[in-house]
């Protein structure tokens, strides 16, 4: 291998080339890192879709009493499409009112379960205990069971928003 | 800050490391011819990025690898990776030619460069491998038919066909087993190689010091950084604001997905293999390995062999006028062929743009049969419109017919359908995950579904349908709406010879008027 020539005195110009070359390689590294920095957070926001559910008709229900419907809702999971069964519990008035809760404990995430002589939800793992509208009345769970957006068609038809 | 690197150059001695890349003592005259090997670099290195960070959403298997890619594709910023990856390609190839065709004018494979050479070559070599498996992996039409071109041309292989077309397939036919052989490849084996390659060609270069201009100036050597290196970045800035801009649109959008049954899919490669794409239609039955193996090999060889027939110790391309003159007829040879092999597109080749009628059939039979009560905004699955089923034709077939072929117990069984209206509900669901449904005139909706049902078995219209009876694309210029609604009512009436049976029995009158009407239509 030749000699290797010391660097010169830094001139002006030599000041001037460096500038350049350190600006221009910062420029296009920090593009390529907005973009991929971009690329690789973008996909969060595609990756659940709500959409309305038919979770039967009226006649499956009774009035005023929690009912639990097993759903199975197709979850957009980025590419993918999954099917997730999921359990929601109707509440009707027996008119033209419908709630729907799901059926998660707000504490660990296990499947509560409506005790109908109680009238009380109660959690299975750690005895978290809700009402019939969801209120925690005993235990652990920091959170009434979450509500879930449902409607009443004409056809007495009921949809659930998952 | 500078007791920080003073600390870390004490530790580690990283001045040093720097001194050796950046100061490599440069021939004077050293310029712009000799920053094409940086340009390179640089787009080597975005494609290893961009591919890198595309791995993140991509699926290797047929039946996902398609909606993987449209997924990255709606993804503002996947766009635009793959765009950079697409483009970069490209830029690579024309790049890399722009490189040798220096290397060759300069005669800088001359001694004791060849084997910096020899490791060049199998550099181009390695990227075309590149880019042959990865146009496969988005599994659309394009990719999937380019493939099977190319295995096909490798069963050409004197002596051992079948045995290499065996090993690029990985099983029995172009499938599951083909694309994550190719992915691996693209993604594992390839890199490690072009990385390694790389790293030799780099050494060898540094080794023997670059060849400089082709008659050696006065002057002490100057070193790379900062004035050659400020060449190399400028020539690097504008490469990459060009592949930018072409990027920033996204690289082209997807074909249909890969579909094995589809006999009137005519592929057609990446511009850089056009040339030979070309050249193959030169070369006609078992002429074909001329022009598949042989030829290729000739050139191949040729650049291999180029040091030591280019012996002599001249470096001026002028003084060495017959090597030059070869090299030039070669490169205008491979420019004809691509540029011949781009003009030759084939002239019915793009998308339609109405539906047909079969598939308007389908759609009326696809709300007849139910189809809509699962597949609804509010349904179980996914809307039939809409673009989402990217499902092949034979699960499509399969899932029409069959009600326990996907999760039982979870749709009502169908009704009894016939295999013609099951064609025609799949071939609406294949249209209409990809085309919005435009909308079609009433008396259209009436008669598609008997066109899809009765008169696809034997008649075509538009390309669409069978050829036992005449093609009735353009039936208006023949006969006249009465003439043709008496014929479909019995043809025996209007010609007692006439093979086809009489429909008078099966249609209303008014599915008969209607069906007569549109055909006189036609003209």
């Amino acid at each position: 291998m030749a000699h290797i020539p010391e660097p010169p005195a830094p001139t002006g110009r030599r000041r001037a080339l460096v500038l350049f070359v350190n600006t221009v390689v910062a420029l296009i590294g920090g593009g390529l890192a907005a973009v991929l920095g971009a690329f690789t957070f973008g996909s969060r926001a595609s990756a659940s879709q709500v959409r309305w559910s038919r979770a039967g008709t009226t006649s499956d229900l009774k009035p005023d009493e929690p009912v639990a419907r097993v759903l199975s809702v197709s979850r957009v999971d980025g590419w993918y499409r999954a099917r997730a069964r999921e359990t929601v519990f109707l509440v009707w008035d027996g008119d033209k009112t419908i709630r729907a809760m799901s059926a998660t404990c707000t504490h660990l995430g296990c499947q509560v379960q409506w005790q109908s002589k109680e009238k009380k939800f109660r959690c299975p793992c750690h005895g978290g205990v809700y009402a019939a509208d969801g209120t925690v009345l005993e235990g652990p769970p920091p959170r009434p069971l979450q509500t879930i957006e449902a409607r009443l068609e004409s056809d007495s038809s009921v949809l659930v928003r998952l | 800050m500078k007791r920080l690197f003073e600390w870390l150059h004490a530790r580690t001695g990283y001045r040093g490391a720097v001194h050796v890349m950046l100061d490599e003592p440069l021939p004077p005259g050293t310029g712009w011819f000799f920053t094409l090997g940086s340009v390179l670099l640089a787009l080597l290195a975005i494609q290893l990025l961009t591919g890198a960070f595309l791995t993140l959403y991509y699926a290797a298997t047929p039946d996902h690898a398609y909606d993987s890619v449209r997924f990255i594709n709606s993804l503002g910023a996947g766009r635009i990776v793959r765009g950079l990856h697409h483009y970069g390609a490209s830029f690579i190839i024309i790049a890399l030619v722009a490189h040798m065709l220096r290397v060759i004018a300069f005669g800088s494979y001359k001694p004791p460069r060849e084997v910096t050479w020899l490791s060049g070559l199998v550099l181009l070599a390695l990227i075309l491998a590149f880019s042959l498996t990865g146009y496969l992996l988005p599994w659309d039409q394009r990719a999937y038919w380019a493939t099977v071109v190319t295995i096909n041309i490798s069963k050409l292989t004197p002596g051992a066909g079948e045995i290499v077309a065996g090993i690029l397939r990985g099983g029995s036919t172009i499938g599951a087993l083909t694309l994550t052989r190719w992915y691996g490849t693209h993604v594992i084996f390839l890199p490690a190689a072009l990385v390694l390659l790389i790293v030799a060609h780099l050494f060898l270069m540094r080794r023997h010091g670059i060849s400089g201009p082709v008659r050696q100036r006065d002057g002490s050597p100057t070193a790379f950084f900062p004035s050659q290196a400020a060449r190399d970045t400028t020539m690097v800035l504008i490469v990459i604001i060009v592949l930018a801009a072409c990027a920033w649109r996204g690289a082209p959008p997807l074909e249909g997905p890969a579909d094995p049954t589809d006999a009137t899919y005519i592929p057609r490669p990446e511009w850089y293999f056009l040339g030979l794409f070309q050249l193959l239609k030169y070369f006609p039955g078992k002429w074909e390995v001329v022009g598949a193996m042989i030829v290729p090999g000739l050139v191949a060889a040729f650049l291999a062999l180029l040091p030591w027939l280019d012996r002599g110790p001249a470096r001026s391309p002028l003084q060495r006028r017959a090597i030059m003159s070869l090299v030039l007829v070669g490169f205008i040879g491979v420019a004809t062929l691509t540029s011949l092999g781009w003009r030759d597109k084939p002239s019915s080749g793009g998308s339609r743009d109405s539906w047909t009628l079969r598939e308007i059939g389908g759609r009326v039979y696809a709300q007849k049969l139910n189809c809509t009560k699962c597949h609804a905004e509010t349904g179980l699955a996914d809307p039939l419109e809409g673009g989402s089923s990217t499902r092949g034709p034979e699960w499509i077939a399969g899932h029409i017919v069959d009600p326990e072929m996907i999760a039982p117990g979870m749709r009502e069984p169908p009704a009894t359908i016939h295999e013609r209206e099951a064609a025609a509900v799949a071939a609406y669901a294949r249209r209409a995950a990809r085309d919005p449904y435009p909308g079609y005139p009433p008396n259209i909706e009436l008669i598609a579904p008997v066109w899809a049902r009765y008169c696809v078995g034997c008649h075509k219209i538009e390309g669409d349908g069978g050829t036992d009876g005449p093609d009735l694309t353009h039936e208006g210029t023949k006969h006249d709406a009465a003439t043709l609604r008496r014929w479909i009512e019995d043809p025996e009436q209007v010609d007692p010879d006439a093979d086809m049976p009489a429909f008078g029995d099966r249609l209303s009158g008014e599915q008969l008027d209607a069906i007569a009407q549109y055909l006189a239509s036609r003209k």
